[in-house]
């Protein structure tokens, strides 16, 4: 059977995970084309308009799986991590999001709640609805999933070189291609969720075009998971998964000298990031760190971008160069 | 301690409640541009509106001195877990000396909310913390129930502001009260008050009845959603909502296992219908009580959410669907500092021209006109 994994939200995440779960059990996977405009332009007609860029994009990429007709379209519901951690509102209402949005997809939708003990290592548990889904024994899920788990971590090894995403992908298939990084260049911190900074249609691939302007990149998912747990401090912690992840990573680089500044790539009305974005802000001030921040819609042009990031290098350069 | 809390629903009980607890009670005035204005203002740009208007709110009272705001939080997964956390550092950077003190659910944390209603009730003996609590509760939940009865009476109303300044007179009744049995007589009197204001007589079926469902603060919130029921009272249309400050407490406070309230029951049949999880705020609740406006022959529902506000979102989703299933016409607006007065008029009468025609013509409605006004 085909299974079609949207290229979308957490695809630029698990799909390393995923991948190698179906094709372990005996499955073709499908993954939808890149984002594209004409593809956005679906979604963004069948989805409710408030809601943010990325469940638009994700949309898009459901409705192109119907086209290429799968026989299956992976839609997980991430609901919380170790029973304390909530992945954001709209990942736990993501197969409501799709199915009444697109009913047709209804019919082909795999779909169940994931609550992971641990973000990076999957139990069995977690997949058991596949059982029925796929037809599958409880073993041949076990193991297919031990692979699968065992692929992740590789994966997510080459993430911690500081490969990105589409680099960490053909590394762990064979083709290494390390990503440049020039002593004595710029480095920034590129901070955001993995469906914005990776999505071609949504970044305008905004990694390339820092790298151009021969600049070092860093994200997130570069750093192992020990790194950005939230402190042992009192208060109240941020319980989104992957805003927490954000959040920390902010907070641990403000302390290295070596990074010159620092873009948060968001988009608009986003929930999450309209708590931690003012608090980047308030902290990079305080450490006087150069902050930017890039808000996207599906309206934003090329040429807004463009500029942004040039006017934020060229003040860095000026800047370390006034600091020699 | 000079005590206030956020102005949310009416607020005459809290006021009595906390100053026989011996605050002084820094009393929240109602919403104004103002305070809309201070909200938006100080408040993270991209933040929900609700804690927008209660910042307003927050800054309102500290300028009066207020040492302690009480307020509710809610824990996850959406963003009013953090509402405390952030209206501190605001008000912090703000340079005003006031603590924010959230009572999340009871459930939750029990030891923390203990905690906290210890350092709220001020060397008060535990039995007249309960004796009070019961009488403010009294008078909330009566006060609810006089504000439903005019979401009612008030579409028939004949001479314009009647009922208005009944409820203002109602109010003030409620606050000179001492006991249970102050409250009992009042409501009695407050009954008999509204009964005697002339309104016009109609057929039952020429009754036009709209249900409101939505996120909780815009919905009990008049200056949050535009004085909604007002306006459709007004258009000579009956209305319902689904939240008070006495179904959330009786909905929150009794433990699960004993809880007859019928909001439970609605988001069992949520899950049944559409969908098997609630996404963070009252969505599950929401979609519920929508299939029991529809149930019992409501002719319209208006759901209103604070732009942008993910898990009514995620219900505007599943609206189209409620609504063909159900046969039932649904609006969902939006609103934000930036909605006009007329905007929300204009969707309104529009909206129940179109309940009205359905009601006429009984038999689908055209889904057409529907999806026009569902996704503003
Ligand atoms: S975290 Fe933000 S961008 Fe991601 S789905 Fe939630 S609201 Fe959208
Ligand atoms: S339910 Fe809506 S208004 Fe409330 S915190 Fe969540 S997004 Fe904000």
């Amino acid at each position: 059977m085909t299974i079609g994994i949207p290229r979308a939200l957490l695809y630029y995440y698990y799909f390393p995970l995923w991948r190698s779960l179906f094709t372990n059990l005996g499955h073709q996977v499908v993954v939808s084309a890149p984002t594209n405009g004409e593809m956005l332009e679906e979604g963004i007609k069948q989805t409710v308009s408030e809601i943010c860029v990325p469940i638009k994009v994700y949309n898009s990429h459901v409705i192109e799986l119907l086209k290429k007709d799968v026989d299956f379209i992976f839609v997980p519901r991430f609901v919380r991590n170790n029973g304390r951690e909530w992945y954001c509102p709209k990942f736990l209402g993501l197969p409501e999001l799709v199915k009444y949005s697109i009913p047709e997809a209804k019919e082909k939708m795999i779909s169940f709640d994931i609550h992971p003990k641990i973000d990076d290592t999957f139990d069995a548990k977690d997949f058991l609805p596949l059982c029925d889904y796929l037809n599958v024994s409880k073993r041949d899920l076990k193991n297919a999933l031990k692979k699968a788990n065992e692929d992740f971590l590789k994966f997510r090894a080459f993430m911690e070189k500081g490969y990105d995403f589409e680099r960490a992908l053909s590394a762990l298939d064979g083709i290494d291609n390390p990503p440049p990084f020039k002593k004595g260049a710029l480095n920034i911190l590129l901070i955001g969720y993995v469906y914005n900074i990776y999505d071609p249609l949504v970044s305008m691939n905004i990694i390339q075009k820092l790298r151009d302007m021969n600049v070092n990149v860093y994200t997130f998912d570069m750093l192992n998971e020990k790194f950005i747990r939230n402190p042992k401090e009192k208060g109240k912690k941020i319980y989104w998964v992957f805003t927490r992840k954000i959040y920390n990573t902010v907070r641990r680089m403000l302390l290295d000298d070596e990074i010159d500044g620092i873009i948060h790539l968001t988009a608009f009305v986003c929930g999450p990031d309209s708590v931690v974005g003012k608090l980047f802000e308030l902290d990079c001030d305080k450490y006087q760190k150069p902050f930017m921040t890039i808000r996207v819609d599906e309206h934003t042009g090329h040429g807004h971008l463009q500029t942004r990031i040039e006017a934020f290098v060229d003040m860095l350069k000026y800047k370390t160069k006034n600091a020699m | 301690m000079k005590v206030a809390f956020p102005y949310m629903g009416c607020v005459t009980a809290y006021d009595w409640f906390l100053e026989h607890l011996g605050h002084k009670v820094v009393m929240p005035p109602e919403p104004t541009q103002r305070t809309i204005d201070l909200g938006v203002k100080y408040a993270p740009e991209f933040f929900c509106y609700p804690f927008k208007i209660m910042l307003g709110t927050y800054i309102e009272v500290a300028e009066k001195g207020a040492e302690l705001i009480i307020s509710s939080g809610g824990c996850g997964p959406c963003r009013a877990g953090l509402y405390g956390e952030v209206h501190q550092r605001v008000l912090d950077h703000l340079g005003f000396n006031t603590e924010v003190v959230i009572f999340d659910s009871l459930f939750q944390d029990p030891k923390d909310f203990f905690r906290k209603v210890l350092s709220v009730k001020n060397n008060t003996s535990l039995m007249s913390v309960l004796k009070y609590f019961s009488i403010g509760f009294k008078m909330v939940e009566d006060m609810d129930a006089i504000q439903r009865k005019i979401n009612i009476l008030r579409a028939y109303e004949i001479n314009r502001g009647d009922f208005n300044e009944a409820f203002s007179k109602i109010k003030k009744m409620y606050r000179k009260c001492e006991s249970k049995k102050d409250v009992l007589k009042t409501t009695v009197e407050a009954n008999a008050m509204l009964d005697k204001i002339p309104i016009r007589k109609v057929r039952e079926e020429e009754r036009i009845r709209v249900g409101i469902v939505g996120e909780i603060y815009v919905i009990m919130e008049r200056c949050a959603n535009n004085s909604i029921e007002e306006k459709l009272n007004n258009l000579g249309v009956e209305v319902e909502t689904v939240q008070d400050i006495s179904s959330w407490v009786k909905h929150n406070l009794i433990p699960r296992r004993f809880n007859k309230e019928k909001s439970w029951q609605v988001i069992e049949k949520a899950k049944r219908e559409y969908t098997p999880l609630n996404v963070g705020g009252h969505d599950l609740e929401n979609i519920g009580w929508m299939i029991d406006f529809a149930e019992r022959g409501f002719d319209g529902i208006v759901h209103c959410m604070p732009f942008g506000c993910l898990p009514e979102l995620v219900t505007r989703s599943i609206i189209p669907q409620i609504s063909k299933d159900k046969n039932i016409p649904i609006l969902s607006l939006s609103f934000d500092e930036q909605i006009s007065s007329a905007n929300v008029q204009t969707r309104l009468e529009a909206f129940i021209d179109l309940a009205k025609n359905k009601k006429k013509k009984p038999g689908l409605f055209e889904e057409f006109e529907f999806k026009e006004a569902a996704i503003v």
